[in-house]
């Protein structure tokens, strides 16, 4: 596999994300079209519609009533740094990239055996059944070195699109990058740690949400304190 | 996992191959066997080898690209298998046609790398799965090692068919032996891995999402109202509403059956009727068995949409 120079991923903050799937759709719609679509669809308008997704959004519940919290969780390859799905690769259309440590996959190489998708713990691989090979996200890299594209311009679509900026882009190992400090001071997280893949894509935790309320609310001379307490005990103050 | 049927025949028809080879190898070496078996053997092997391969194909998405398999075979299992099963079967039909046209026993040099690429083939199979330790019913040596003992009661089972059927009484007696230790061996690795599923640890959705055990999480939403690729290769629905009416059959026909069917061989003497079912019944049953070592097999990835 070689040294890996620098390893490009994605930090996701979960705290700001709001599940709305726009950057699954800004996916897709980058890269049907792009140098690593089509991306086939199966009955897309009918009752059944099935296809292959660079990026799936889950939502899950954590904690007990009424102490819940919602997280929802986009997930695209990890672009793991040591991913387990390129040494099983027999044709070898697998790869991880020195340059900067994007796992990718070669579509005239790979035979689809599948084999690939078996040795992903996070599900990140898909089937396209039209072109019969594996899927995957390429973090863009047909957008990120295009340099007839603003600078600004050269991020993967879904961080791009994401309307709630809780998705960031960049090298992980650069102490000067976004997504380094991000992790480093927001306690950023890998998914599966005893995975032991070395995830490279981040999460920021969830914090729980609080309502800062001032101190000055809360003072017994203050009419709307006094109004809102009548009410709660159903009586005068 | 969903079972995939093409790599099911090839278990089958490789085990048949490369253990049938193998027995009748080295009751040659043993006894000494009359050339005629051997070379029938051969090309019984040479074609089995070759359905397994051809029925293999069907599982993936480019057949005419297969040849690339062989270029990972510093870290592939796959790779490997590809490799030592494609050496297998040109060693093996060489040797066919060395022994049908030449009058000598060079032959024997193959046919010895046969035996070892065959075995290595067997090997290299079994550590496909063995290896994946993301499914952790399969992430265990026991798996291995059923899988070399299947292609031994397997291989077996057709040389003792093939020996009885070319009059010789006495090797069939011999391999008769062999093949029953085998479905017996065979059989108590089958239960202590059925035993293992239920004993394992598996990993939680608080692993997978890097939470806390103490926090209880469940899945709300799973992203799409469909299926897709994930939910359907790593989870089969039916074959798991199926497996528990499966799994008796399946041991019924791989070890029960053969293995009273061969002890009444081995104390009354072998008959061909015997012998034929005994080694339809491992098929049928080992077909069934392989099936469920499929079904049975719990991907972590499941975790993420709450199937695990």
């Amino acid at each position: 596999m070689g040294i890996v120079m620098g390893q490009l991923a994605l930090v996701i903050d979960l705290n700001t994300c709001v599940g709305c799937h726009a950057c699954a759709v800004n996916c897709k719609e980058w890269n049907t079209q792009a140098e690593f679509g089509p991306l086939s669809d199966f009955d897309p308008y009918g009752e059944k519609p099935s296809g292959v997704w660079y990026n799936r959004i889950m939502t899950y519940e954590v904690g007990n009533y009424p102490h819940t919290q919602v997280i929802h969780l986009p997930k695209s390859c990890l672009h793991c740094q040591d991913p387990p799905c390129v040494p099983v690769c027999p044709t070898g259309a697998t790869f991880k990239r020195e340059k900067d440590g994007i796992v990718l996959v070669n579509y005239d190489d790979c035979i689809g055996c599948k084999l690939c998708s078996w040795n992903c713990p996070y599900g990140c691989r898909e089937f396209d059944e039209a072109d019969k090979v594996m899927k995957k996200c390429t973090l863009c890299i047909d957008r990120i070195y295009d340099e007839a594209l603003p600078p600004e311009q050269r991020q993967p679509a879904c961080v791009l699109t994401c309307p709630a900026k809780a998705r960031f882009f960049g090298d992980i190992e650069d102490p000067e990058s976004e997504a380094y400090r991000l992790i480093k001071e927001r306690n950023g997280f890998v998914l599966f740690p005893s995975a032991d893949t070395k995830p490279a894509n981040h999460y920021l935790p969830k914090v729980e949400n609080k309502i800062g309320i001032d101190d000055h609310v809360l003072k017994p001379d203050n009419p709307i304190f006094l109004e809102v307490l009548s009410r709660h005990k159903g009586g005068n103050p | 996992m969903h079972p995939p049927i093409s790599l099911i025949l090839f278990f089958l028809t490789a085990g048949l191959s490369i253990g049938g080879f193998t027995a009748i190898f080295l009751i040659d070496l043993i006894k000494g066997l009359d050339s005629n078996v051997i070379l029938i053997t051969k090309l019984i092997a040479t074609a089995l080898i070759g359905l397994g391969a051809f029925s293999a194909s069907f599982h993936l998405g480019h057949k005419m690209r297969a040849w690339k398999a062989i270029k990972r075979f510093n870290t592939s299992w796959l790779s490997r298998e590809a490799v030592f099963s494609g050496i297998f079967g040109f060693l093996l039909f060489i040797s066919f046609l060395i022994q049908l046209f030449y009058n000598t026993k060079a032959y024997i040099i193959l046919d010895i790398l046969a035996v070892i690429t065959g075995w290595l083939s067997a090997f290299s199979t079994a550590m496909i799965y063995t290896s994946n330790r993301f499914v952790p019913d399969w992430n265990t040596s026991l798996n291995t090692l059923y899988f070399l003992v299947m292609y031994g009661f397997l291989g077996t089972s057709l040389a003792s068919l093939i020996l009885y059927l070319n009059g010789n009484v006495e090797s069939t007696r011999i391999i008769l032996i062999i093949s029953l230790s085998l479905f017996i061996v065979g059989l108590t690795i089958r239960i202590a891995y059925n035993i293992r599923r239920y004993i394992i640890k598996l990993p939680t959705l608080n692993d997978a999402l890097n939470l806390p055990q103490n926090r209880e999480v469940r899945i709300l939403d799973k992203g799409s109202t469909t299926d897709n690729y994930c939910t359907t290769e790593f989870y089969y629905k039916k074959g798991k509403s199926l497996l528990p009416s499966l799994l008796p059959p399946a041991y019924i026909l791989t070890f029960v059956i053969p293995i009273m069917l061969l002890i009444t061989c081995i104390a009354k003497g072998p008959n061909t009727g015997l012998l034929t079912l005994s080694l339809i019944s491992a098929i049928a049953g080992s077909f069934i068995e392989r099936w469920c070592f499929f079904v049975e097999g719990r991907h972590v990835q499941n975790l993420y949409y709450g199937l695990l």
